[in-house]
């Protein structure tokens, strides 16, 4: 069973990464970013655990604090621009990120040894779970804690007259404007929140691994992060979670076995969603189906 | 009629446990696909075929003296850090005794990270499972943790041979440059930590060095650098894809320092099929050459598994026979009740080794589960590498 709860504890930092783009997505604004933010929330929580010897909650509130003010930084240039150009600077933040953990050296001593980043050596020894004895289903349930109460918020959000201006920006900056919503305070709160769902997914994920260095937070990890929602769907907080089970426990781990089919199979299958599915796994329709089915509304 | 139904079915019941077989799996783990694809598909041949000599041989023999025949499962990791963590407890949670992996030093990291970290200490709830790396390089990875053993060359004494070797035969080289692959775990780590310092201690200057990246296909303006600061001798801390990509460009350049130096994990054979032509010369500390007749039947048997024998894929089939030696001498149960003490037996069997057979003779082991293999030089002439200086 051990297996199984170590993927599902990977699927649930990998959704709270899909979800800190869902609600940067709500908005309209393609972010390449949330990898850096990411990286940001890995490194503060290893540090405050390792070095400062922290327990990791506080730590992971320091590391949502810290990613969401990064993001809140990042959030306000942005403005600025939009579309392309805005995918364009913010996937260079997101590689700025990346170089400066390359270059980062932070090294205390601790007993005989020295631990702490060492820059393109990474970040390793970042054991809290195994050194504080927690079981893989402890921890699996501690991670699915923190993905549950981001998506509980983001479902409320969701139903939200700050949902409704997240959505109303989303659909037409314009006409949103025209109806007095403030675009940069929409803009930056979501690119905020966003950041800080990445900081905690980011904190996770360092202990998860134990081991961080700057090539687990490349282009690759930001594409994931904007694909999640898109493939699973941008209507509902769940698609994100759909799209990374597809991933994760299905294209990656499931298609193990087949060998060098597994990476030809992976390309495929996601065109192949993304052409059957167009607007998502879980796309309005699809959510009204389900709505009837599990929520005894009208049906058709 | 019902007695005799019965007796024709205890007879095929004690038919089948006869022709059942013991088996022991071992697992195999490492990149099948990607840039550095060619490390674990050798691996996996030189498992295979380890596998099949152990078991002609009649296999391994248990604790109640009957014999179990060997089975191997190779996964692909991708050389992902988390794919590896995936696949680790994957492995972990079949009957596989033993890990023979992975073939990536940024997997072995975070790999090792989450196996327990000190034997019996009951407050670290880490992986208690044991690993025997073939191919992860990095220096120093193996103290990460007790279940964590490796079969890899020791770095820094090969280089620090090799430097001063070179200052010895050519006294007139007075300058290295070195080029970096800056963004791979092993070969950055054997530029900075390893190469620049024993080339330095050798007497050597560092004209200085040029970096690039696992995934880059131009090297222009690195090459350019090389170029400019003229050194006798250019070391390239790189895997065989980009090293390939350098030599050529170095070519185009004309850039011909008077000595080429190479990283570890080039000496193979694909560095030969890529650019055998800009590749002549190069000098490359290996663990490995089919130079005795145990090398040369273990290259042999690995082609035919369809891998080809270089310093990483012959420490798979090193650890095979180090395993079966292992699980012999601390009497492994073999079955599917003991896997835990049958892993922990072997845990404890790897530990206790201060010496292990390998294909070049016989290999140091230190307290902390790292090797010190023999070694020597080969230079890569025509399309071969063929040994060029034995140092021990």
């Amino acid at each position: 069973m051990d297996f199984y709860f170590g993927l599902a504890q990977l699927v649930g930092v990998h959704t709270l990464l899909g979800l800190s783009a869902y609600i940067v997505l709500l908005t309209g604004q393609v972010s390449l970013a949330q990898a850096g933010f990411f990286a940001v929330g890995a490194y503060t929580a290893g540090m405050l655990t390792v070095l400062a010897g922290w327990h990791l909650v506080p730590a992971l509130g320091v590391s949502a604090l810290v990613s969401a003010a990064t993001a809140c930084a990042v959030g306000f240039p942005a403005l600025r621009i939009k579309g392309l150009m805005l995918v364009v600077a913010t996937l260079a933040f997101g590689e700025g990120v990346r170089l400066f953990f390359f270059n980062f050296d932070y090294q205390i001593a601790k007993g005989e040894v020295k631990v702490g980043p060492l820059g393109g050596e990474g970040f390793r020894q970042i054991r809290f779970f195994p050194e504080h004895g927690w079981s893989t289903l402890e921890v699996m349930l501690f991670i699915w804690c923190f993905v549950l109460l981001v998506m509980a918020l983001l479902w409320w959000i969701d139903r939200s007259r700050y949902g409704a201006a997240l959505r109303a920006v989303g659909e037409d900056e314009l006409a949103a404007q025209a109806v007095g919503l403030n675009l940069t305070a929409i803009k930056v709160s979501a690119m905020t929140l966003g950041g800080g769902i990445a900081g905690i997914g980011g904190g996770l994920y360092a202990h998860y691994t134990t081991h961080i260095e700057h090539s687990s937070f490349n282009i690759l990890v930001a594409t994931f992060a904007l694909a999640y929602p898109i493939v699973g769907g941008l209507q509902s907080v769940f698609g994100t979670v759909v799209a990374v089970i597809f991933v994760q426990a299905f294209l990656i781990e499931g298609l193990r076995d087949l060998g060098d089919w597994r990476n030809l199979l992976f390309g495929a299958l996601i065109v192949l969603a993304m052409n059957l599915r167009p607007r998502g796994f879980l796309d309005a329709r699809t959510l009204a189906s389900l709505k009837r089915v599990f929520g005894g509304g009208p049906r058709a | 009629m019902k007695k005799l139904a019965l007796a024709v079915a205890l007879a095929f019941a004690a038919g089948g446990a006869l022709a059942q077989e013991k088996t022991i799996k071992i697992a195999g783990f490492g990149a099948k696909s990607g840039v550095v694809r060619s490390f674990g598909v050798n691996s996996e041949a030189a498992m295979l075929a380890a596998a099949e000599v152990i078991n002609k041989q009649g296999g391994v023999k248990l604790a109640d003296g009957s014999k179990a025949k060997i089975a191997v499962e190779f996964l692909d990791d991708r050389c992902n850090a988390e794919e590896g963590i995936s696949v680790i407890r994957r492995i972990a949670g079949t009957d596989a005794l033993v890990a023979i992996g992975p073939t990536c030093s940024n997997v072995a990291e975070p790999l090792f990270g989450i196996l327990q970290k000190k034997v019996d200490n009951k407050g670290d709830s880490g992986l208690q499972f044991p690993v025997f790396t073939d191919v992860a390089i990095k220096v120093g990875l193996a103290k990460i943790s007790e279940w964590a053993f490796r079969n890899v060359p020791n770095e820094m004494t090969m280089y620090n041979s090799v430097f001063y070797w070179l200052h010895q035969k050519y006294p007139d080289l007075k300058t290295v440059y070195g080029g970096v692959e800056e963004d791979f775990a092993h070969s950055r780590a054997t530029w900075h930590l390893v190469m620049k310092d024993r080339a330095k201690a050798s007497g050597f200057a560092v004209a200085g060095e040029s970096k690039w990246l696992l995934a880059d296909t131009n090297f222009a303006t690195q090459v350019r650098e090389m170029k400019k600061a003229n050194a006798d001798i250019v070391a390239i801390s790189a895997h065989p894809f980009t090293t390939c990509g350098v030599l050529k460009e170095m070519q185009r350049q004309g850039v011909k320092p008077k000595l080429l130096v190479g990283l570890t994990s080039s000496s193979s054979l694909e560095t030969l099929q890529g650019c055998a032509k800009q590749a002549q010369g190069m000098i490359i500390p290996s663990s490995f050459a089919p130079v005795n007749k145990e090398a040369k039947f273990a290259a042999e048997q690995t082609a035919k598994k369809k891998g080809a024998a270089d310093l990483h894929s012959m420490a798979a089939w090193e650890n095979m026979f180090i395993l079966k030696q292992v699980m012999e001498s601390e009497k492994i149960a073999g079955t599917r009740a003991s896997v835990q003490a049958d892993r922990r037996k072997i845990r404890d069997g790897l530990a206790k080794l201060n010496t292990t057979q390998g294909l070049l003779g016989v290999s140091k082991r230190d307290a902390e589960g790292e090797a010190d293999k023999p070694y020597l030089f080969v230079q890569a002439k025509g399309n071969d590498w063929v040994v060029l200086h034995n140092p021990l």
